[in-house]
């Protein structure tokens, strides 16, 4: 119960009296000052507040009361904190480095640093803790901020470590979470950035023969292609070939498509051309966005759609002989012909949009 | 039909694409981005921070604020770390919160102006 004052001379003289008395305070008889009440109500009252242990009847009135507490208290409490108590030394704490030091530490850990300055000086501070934050096998907390001594770098010797039996720093027991950012690679950009091209732009042939790239997701390509593309650049002038297929119908060749140009694909096509053009009048209504994708790359999926694409031709050359009406396969064939010019400025205009020009012979009439 | 890549200048790719009936196509193929090409191909003078490819408006400002408003300022920064394109993505993503594509694309980009230019 805190309803002592703290300040007992606000009371009258009686009032303390009162009080005191009204609190069993044996009160000295005769009239005295006030002080001395004053001082009574203070040593007996104003100390319950606290709940200190109630002092001893026998007392001095000229004593200082809180005096003795207070100082107690400081007493008491936990041990003196040496600067020294917890030993940090400048080794393991980056911060406290100068900056030759800290440039000297870099460099024995084979690191070139530029110069530390201000506005470098926290990235190389980063630096090295993590490169002392890796080679401790223990199971020691990393050193952060609040660094914990080493022995194999401690430059200052264990001395300190060992003087004091009661050690501070065992009492951290689980590491602390390092803040040091991790980072990342910028390898994706460059690496993948040429490969993509590639695909890309064979992408783009494959669009005039076969209405293929639609939905070419961006993934990582596939390691055949990989393997492909990463031939053609290899060589020291940049210039490469794919595999030079037959030029059908010069020379004298058959117009037959014997195999297609497709190497990760390799996929057969035994039908001959006006079925195949006849199968992309069937495809393109369901590959209408393929213009505007010209950009993609996929030779896995290219694999799947031309898969697909075999089967729907084939069902639609089954479809075509269960029907064997000259009639119909002649309107068929005009139909064609008007959905393979609009096609071909389909993809030109995309190859527009994209930005890359066409040279000459643009328009090829008919594939 | 058959493909030609020719690696003509320093990001381009130069791509012939010869058809079975004789068409034949030309395309140019890049790997950078239009503002890495402008940013690489000339002294940068006083340009702004925004103009480093990877340096957007938001990022931009970041950097204004730490005093890094002119784009030879970052250069200052890229060459005190000594042309390390890690470090320097390291500090950039500190400094301004940029993401590791922003900021590589950002370290390239004053890597190749050096090349050229220093």
């Amino acid at each position: 119960m805190a309803e002592f004052l703290e300040d007992p001379s606000v009371l009258t003289k009686d009032k303390l009296k009162n009080e005191l008395a009204a609190n069993n305070v044996p009160l000295p008889s005769g009239e005295h000052k006030k002080e001395v009440y004053v001082q009574l109500y203070l040593k007996n009252l104003t100390v319950l507040n606290n709940k200190k242990s109630p002092p001893a009847d026998t007392f001095s009135s000229d004593e200082e009361l809180p005096a003795p507490v207070v100082s107690n208290k400081s007493r008491s409490g936990r041990k003196a904190t040496k600067k020294t108590d917890k030993p940090r030394t400048e080794e393991v704490e980056v911060t406290d480095l100068t900056d030759e030091d800290l440039k000297q530490q870099l460099a024995k850990h084979g690191v070139e640093s530029g110069p530390i300055v201000a506005s470098t000086r926290k990235l190389y501070e980063k630096k090295l803790q993590k490169l002392l934050d890796q080679p401790p096998a223990e199971p020691e907390a990393p050193t952060d901020v609040t660094a914990l001594p080493k022995a194999d770098s401690n430059q200052n010797g264990n001395t300190n470590s060992d003087q004091y039996s009661d050690k501070e720093d065992e009492e951290i027991a689980a590491p602390e979470p390092e803040p040091v950012p991790v980072v990342e690679k910028p390898v994706r950009s460059r690496g993948k950035a040429p490969v993509t091209v590639r695909t890309s732009s064979r992408r783009q042939t494959k669009v005039v023969e076969e209405i293929v790239v639609e939905e070419t997701p961006k993934k990582a390509s596939e390691s055949v292609v990989e393997d492909i593309l990463a031939n053609e650049i290899s060589t020291p002038t940049g210039i490469s070939a794919t595999c030079r297929r037959p030029i059908r119908g010069a020379a004298g060749r058959p117009l037959k498509p014997s195999e297609y140009w497709l190497d990760e694909s390799r996929v057969q096509h035994s039908i001959h051309t006006e079925s195949r053009s006849y199968s992309e009048s069937f495809s393109r209504p369901g590959s209408a966005v393929s213009s505007s994708k010209a950009t993609a790359r996929r030779g896995f999926l290219s694999v799947l759609l031309k898969l697909l694409l075999l089967v729907v031709v084939g069902g639609s050359l089954y479809y075509a002989y269960q029907n064997l009406d000259a009639d119909q396969i002649n309107t068929l064939k005009g139909l064609l012909d008007s959905v393979i010019v609009p096609l071909q400025g389909a993809v030109d205009s995309a190859a527009t949009y994209l930005g890359i020009s066409s040279s000459s012979a643009t328009e090829s009439t008919g594939k | 039909m058959f493909v030609i890549k020719h690696r003509s200048a320093d990001s381009w790719f130069m791509v012939f694409v010869v058809f079975s009936d004789g068409f034949i196509l030309l395309s140019r193929m890049s790997t950078t981005s239009q503002k890495h090409r402008d940013f690489v191909g000339e002294p940068m003078g006083d340009k702004s921070v925004t103009a480093l490819s990877g340096i957007g408006e938001s990022l931009g400002k970041k950097l204004e604020e730490q005093g890094f408003d002119k784009a030879y300022v970052v250069l200052g920064q890229f060459l005190l770390l000594r042309k390390d394109t890690e470090m320097f993505t390291e500090w950039l993503k500190d400094a301004s919160g940029a993401n590791s594509r922003q900021a590589g694309s950002c370290a390239q980009c004053l890597r190749e102006w050096c090349d050229a230019f220093l």
